[in-house]
């Protein structure tokens, strides 16, 4: 039940951060993180575009542009917080960790008043 | 739970079957076969990429594997097998399961075990098996109807299919 990797992806798709979280988060050179970084970038937006059901205005409730939220895989759990202005907070972790929605508010909370002077 | 959609894709991105549900997914403005043929190659595109990308960042160790996929529209549940063959199934959001909530878990792993059960015993048994089927024979337009060789309504596929799904619990 451990954090693996946090990434922040700005709204044109490039990479702001990366970071690993625990032990056990595979070691991912800065090379493979940008391409992570644009790859979920697109992926997010084409999710949307390829489900049978779409959000009026494409919005989802939060005001920000519907797509991934959250991916389950064997030993992995992807979640995304898109916010208003596009910047894409991304937590993976083990499966079994709880509060992952919480914990990536928080973050989005710490990066605005911090990061962003 | 709603299903809107199910899907068949071949190892090439091929559709082999596909079936639109719920009258939510069909009273959306029509599309004509091209849209939604061009659809499907972006389901197929997806979940391949997606699949790449589980696999770099899932630790050492585990199996890299996809299962769900959750936007703000609704639920992509899939399952590949070794031949390459992947099922997409489109569901919405909200796992209406009864009263025990702590099955929230579990409730995604009940979906591959339906759709494990879907290839392994009405897809393996029904199509593959048929005496008539041949690999590369399905073909399916941008409707949904077969045009190869190979007519899946010469099985007992669809029927099989629709009736099991009926019968889950997260069926409407």
């Amino acid at each position: 039940m451990g954090f693996l990797h946090l990434f922040i992806v700005n709204k044109s798709g490039g990479l702001i951060l990366h970071r690993p979280l625990g032990q056990s988060a595979p070691r991912i050179g800065t090379n493979e993180w940008l391409r992570i970084g644009s790859t979920f970038h697109s992926l997010h937006a084409i999710a949307a575009e390829a489900s049978p059901v779409k959000l009026p205005g494409n919005k989802n409730s939060a005001g920000a542009d519907d797509g991934i939220e959250e991916i389950r895989g064997g030993g992995l759990i992807l979640k995304c917080l898109q916010t208003r202005t596009g910047v894409k907070f991304v937590i993976t972790a083990e499966p079994g960790t709880s509060d992952l929605d919480a914990v990536l508010r928080e973050i989005y909370v710490l990066y605005s008043d911090c990061a962003l002077v | 739970m709603t299903v809107h959609a199910f899907h068949i894709f071949d190892r090439k991105g091929k559709t082999l079957f596909t079936k639109r549900y719920s009258s939510i997914v069909k009273n959306q403005p029509v599309q004509d076969a091209e849209l939604l043929s061009e659809q499907r190659k972006l389901i197929f595109g997806m979940l391949f990429s997606l699949r790449e990308l589980v696999g770099s960042l899932t630790p050492e160790g585990e199996s890299p594997a996809l299962h769900s996929v959750r936007t703000g529209a609704g639920t992509l549940h899939c399952y590949e097998t070794i031949s390459g063959l992947r099922m997409a199934l489109y569901t919405n959001n909200n796992p209406n399961m009864g009263s025990n909530a702590r099955n929230l878990d579990t409730s995604k792993t009940s979906f591959q075990n339906a759709l494990k059960h879907i290839y392994s015993e009405l897809w393996v048994d029904c199509v593959v098996r048929s005496p008539l089927y041949r690999p590369g024979d399905i073909q399916v337009d941008g409707n949904g109807n077969d045009v190869g060789r190979f007519d899946i309504r010469s099985t007992n596929f669809e029927k099989k299919l629709d009736a099991y799904l009926a019968s889950m619990p997260w069926f409407r």
